[in-house]
């Protein structure tokens, strides 16, 4: 079986515990108007074209290659207190892929880094197989969440509650962008939500990256941010320690 | 965390260079003297340091607490060209001429005080009487001390001038007599660091500065005449002070001066010697951030994160160190190559990287190179033309390794050190044994850099793989590749340059590396003897030799190359110490450690650093700083010998570059020194920039 991967990241620092590699898998449903990855939307290779000439992103993995060269670095990670991430793009896409590779993963920690929106038995079986999941709410309002990453986030939701009900360790995710996704109301309402998920470990806030404009051009897309990026995001971190959910700002 | 008021001015006033401005001293004329009283090589040079000790003009600033400076801005020739060439006729000087990059016995010289030091001379005298050469030596060292003790006492006479009767009482004690706390142990330890350069000799090493300066604050800490906070003040001062006089230090760039210090560790008895001074100069040093003491820690596979911690913190600042050793690796690795268990304990670094004993350790550990990209493209040109396959390829580097190590090791049988009478004070045994330090000491080893092995590794890889298991690419085409500098043959390039490379954790490159260093170390054992009754270290870095093996340097003995058969252009630069080849497309940190780890470190002990840069978007939070922490330890675990960590900001260099007036302090390593980017040349610059930087 083969799926296709954008990047394979070592000493991941950020995308759970300990020292990571992470698999990034190509293709997402979602288009984020922030995304940093924008060579990450599309599933199929492309050709990026940059200053140092054009290269083809995208590389069909064979499951059991990926396995392996992960497996040769399992006791490095787990010196490291790590492990392997899978993140994208979005994972849930390729997910038969991506638990073939799991499956075949010996004594390494596992995470899946997910937007959520995918079908929800697939992510169920992912989600059994990973040791922990990372779980990205963007926006709790329906509407703007349509507006600023094209979906409806019912499915999002829904599968949020699934993964609260099964008490599965659980990190929330949440990009700050400014004027965005750090409003006290949304920042608010996703504390409310984290609090209800059982196995929730803490939640992460993302500091909004001020280079994800830089890559648009080399894939051929526009990057279009609707709000002032000169502006500091705010973490609002009060909201959560006032419902004793634990936050972390990264 | 940062440095008081006082602190910081001194800091500033230093990294301005104002101390420059007072050097008022005028260097003496000594040649004339020497020449016309006929003295000795030993006597000119005892001559030398008392001429320049009279001419120093003491200088006491108000806000300082640890005196001695340089006045005189250079040292006095004691030969004319004429007679230097007849003195080194036939035979080798190492670089400069005068001993360096050793490291002095500090604990001795500080514990016994120099008149211990003088009384342990005059004990040989009467002991060696009748021996002309000895008796000469020793009365060459009384000399230095009296020429020393007499410069301190007019720095006391100076304090006492200025009203500084702090400063005063403890320039009678030391370095006469033994330090009777910190503070008095760091200014005998500032006044006998910096005579060392009066005479000639630089890049002279501060070696574990954690163990024998532990005893001294441990005193103060137990009478309660100094408080942490106060000692970690005394400490920041005393670091400053090391910034006084580099300018005048020479060395390939600024910044390029051997004042390392080495931490934790083992003890000569085996116990673990991490004390409260080792997390002290690792949190000074931060607060201080200045190119010098460059710091170096000794770490094991089980080296508490804490400890790492607070390392990685130091990291975080872009000074480029601590640099890391794996004691697991280095001591054995030392005991395989003659020292004695208690030495091989007691290893610090030279002014880079190489593992040396102080005190014990007269050995040249940068005699040269072996550049492994000549050795794999000779092989490679001459071994496709005769229509070998890759196994008479692979015997062709190992003969021009072997030669490479025999030109080498020919040349430096014929070193010839110059008389060191005043360094051999400084020493564990030399006044012991009435024997001069350029006779030799306990340990007389030379190294040799195995140098850019990474280019070679990818070089012969991509042949095996290229040219003979795929038969992607004829021979002849490689060769006239080659000889064009790939112009119009870009395909071929690019063919060659995807093969497998160092770094990836990928059996085929590493196992060309493997190879190399294994041919390397063989070809140092089968040299033999140095002529100093020492041997030929091999070791894993490159100092410069990253450029000039690429590029030539004028004098250089070493072969250069031109176009390489891992893709390289004639002339750009090679990989530094181990680091994958320069644009190589690597996997990322671990798969670098994974693939340096296959290395025979039990055969390679002279040292040279894993390299590794780090964006300062690493340090975002705790979390990531214990990470990196985690890094260190499992670089050790790996059983990997050195690591080097630096932390970049690429978008900030370039800065630098165009705009240097506001990145004056910006500092960067650059091998195994740090300096101030705005000082380095261009080359060295555009490497850096050009350095693999690992983001997250």
């Amino acid at each position: 079986m083969t799926g296709t991967v954008f990047d394979i990241k070592e000493f991941a620092l950020f995308d759970g515990p300990g020292i990571r590699t992470t698999v990034f898998l190509k293709g997402c449903p979602l288009r984020c108007a922030w995304c940093h990855n924008p060579e990450g939307l599309a599933p199929g290779p492309e050709p990026m074209v940059g200053a140092g000439g054009t290269r083809l992103v995208g590389t069909v993995m064979d499951a059991v290659a990926l396995a392996e060269r992960l497996n040769r670095q399992a006791a490095v990670l787990r010196q490291g207190e790590g492990g392997v991430t899978f993140s994208g793009g979005e994972p849930l896409l390729q997910a038969a892929f991506v638990e073939e590779v799991l499956r075949r993963l010996v004594g390494i920690h596992t995470a899946l880094d997910t937007c959520g929106y995918g079908d929800s038995a697939a992510f169920e079986r992912l989600a059994g197989r990973c040791d922990l999941v990372l779980y990205d709410l963007k926006l709790m309002d329906a509407e703007a969440h349509r507006r600023y990453t094209g979906v409806d986030n019912r499915l999002i939701l829904r599968n949020l509650e699934l993964l609260g009900n099964s008490g599965r360790p659980c990190v929330v995710r949440v990009p700050l962008v400014p004027g965005v996704t750090d409003t006290p109301d949304n920042l608010g309402a996703v504390a409310e939500a984290a609090r209800c998920v059982r196995g929730l470990v803490r939640v992460e806030l993302m500091a909004y990256n001020r280079a994800a404009g830089g890559k648009y051009a080399a894939c051929n897309r526009t990057f279009q941010p609707a709000w002032d990026e000169a502006r500091e995001e705010n973490p609002r971190t009060e909201l959560f320690a006032s419902l004793g959910v634990p936050v972390m700002v990264l | 965390m940062t440095l008081d008021g006082r602190l910081s001015c001194l800091r500033e006033r230093v990294r301005g260079r104002e101390h420059a401005v007072a050097r008022v001293g005028r260097v003496p004329e000594v040649l004339s003297e020497c020449e016309s009283e006929g003295l000795s090589w030993g006597w000119r040079v005892a001559r030398l340091f008392v001429r320049q000790c009279e001419a120093e003009v003491p200088v006491i600033r108000p806000d300082e607490r640890i005196a001695f400076e340089r006045t005189v801005p250079s040292v006095a020739a004691i030969y004319g060209e004429a007679d230097r060439r007849r003195l080194f006729s036939g035979r080798r000087a190492h670089e400069l001429g005068p001993i360096s990059n050793i490291c002095a016995d500090w604990g001795r010289v500080l514990g016994e005080g120099l008149l211990g030091r003088r009384a342990a001379a005059l004990a040989s005298r009467s002991r060696l009487a009748g021996d002309d050469t000895a008796l000469g030596f020793l009365d060459q060292a009384v000399c230095c001390i009296d020429a020393l003790l007499a410069l301190v006492g007019r720095y006391a006479e100076a304090a006492e001038r200025e009203g500084r009767a702090d400063l005063a009482g403890m320039l009678r004690q030391v370095p006469a007599h033994p330090p009777r706390g910190f503070a008095e142990a760091l200014q005998a330890l500032r006044i006998l660091h910096a005579s060392v350069w009066l005479c000639g000799h630089y890049h002279v090493g501060l070696g574990r500065f954690d163990q024998y300066m532990m005893p001294y604050l441990r005193r103060d800490l137990d009478a309660g005449t100094l408080t942490e906070a106060e000692a970690e003040d005394w400490l920041a001062e005393f670091f400053i002070s090391l910034n006084r006089d580099t300018d005048l230090y020479p060395g390939v760039q600024q910044g390029d001066n051997g004042q390392s210090l080495m931490l934790g560790g083992v003890t000569r008895d085996g116990a673990d010697a991490v004390n409260l001074l080792t997390r002290m100069v690792l949190k000074v040093a931060r607060r201080v951030s200045m190119i010098d003491p460059k710091i170096n820690l000794r770490v094991h596979g089980e080296t508490p994160l804490e400890l790492l911690e607070l390392a990685a913190q130091l990291t975080r600042m872009g000074l480029g160190f601590p640099q890391y050793s794996n004691d697991e690796v280095v001591i054995p690795a030392l005991l395989a190559h003659g020292y004695r268990p208690e030495d091989a304990r007691d290893y610090t670094v030279a002014a880079c990287w190489e593992y040396i004993i102080p005190g014990r350790g007269m050995e040249v550990v940068n005699i040269g190179a072996v550049s492994f990209p000549a050795a794999a493209d000779r092989a490679i040109r001459a071994g496709l033309e005769q229509g070998d396959g890759m196994g008479g390829i692979l015997e062709r580097v190992r003969a021009e390794i072997r030669s490479q190590v025999e030109a080498r090791v020919r040349e430096y049988r014929t070193l010839l050190l110059p008389p060191a009478p005043w360094y051999s004070v400084l020493m564990t045994d030399c006044l012991e044994r009435g024997r001069d330090l350029s006779q030799g000491a306990t340990y007389n080893n030379f190294g040799l850099h195995g140098a850019c092995g990474s280019n070679a590794a990818d070089a012969l890889a991509a042949v095996q793989l290229r040219v003979f298991e795929e038969e992607r690419v004829p021979a002849a085409m490689l060769l006239a590749a080659l000889a064009h500098d790939w112009r119009g043959y870009e395909n071929i390039r690019e063919t060659m340059a995807s093969g497998p490379k160092v770094g990836n954790d990928d059996p085929a490159a590493d196992g060309m590396l493997c190879f190399l260093f294994d041919a390397f170390a063989d070809a140092c054992e089968a040299a033999g003897d140095n002529g100093r009754g020492g041997r030929v270290r091999p070791g894993t870095g490159s100092a410069m030799y990253y450029i000039w093996l690429a590029q030539g340097h004028e004098g250089m003995g070493e072969p250069s190359v031109g176009a390489t058969a891992d893709g390289r252009r004639e002339g750009d630069f090679f990989s530094s110490s181990l680091a994958p080849s320069p644009g190589a497309a690597v996997r990322g940190p671990l798969s670098i450690l994974q693939s340096f780890a296959k290395l025979d470190y039990g055969r390679i002990c002279n040292g040279g650093p894993i390299t590794l840069e780090l964006s300062d978007a690493v340090f975002r939070n705790a979390e990531a700083v214990r990470k990196v922490a985690m890094l260190v330890r499992t670089f050790a675990r790996l059983g990997c010998q050195q690591l080097q960590l630096n932390t970049l900001n690429a978008e900030r260099l370039r800065d630098a570059k165009a705009h240097p007036e506001e990145h004056r302090n910006l500092i960067v390593r650059v091998w195994g020194w740090s300096g101030y980017f705005c000082e380095l040349a261009p080359e060295y610059q555009d490497h850096i920039i050009a350095r693999q930087m690992h983001r997250v």
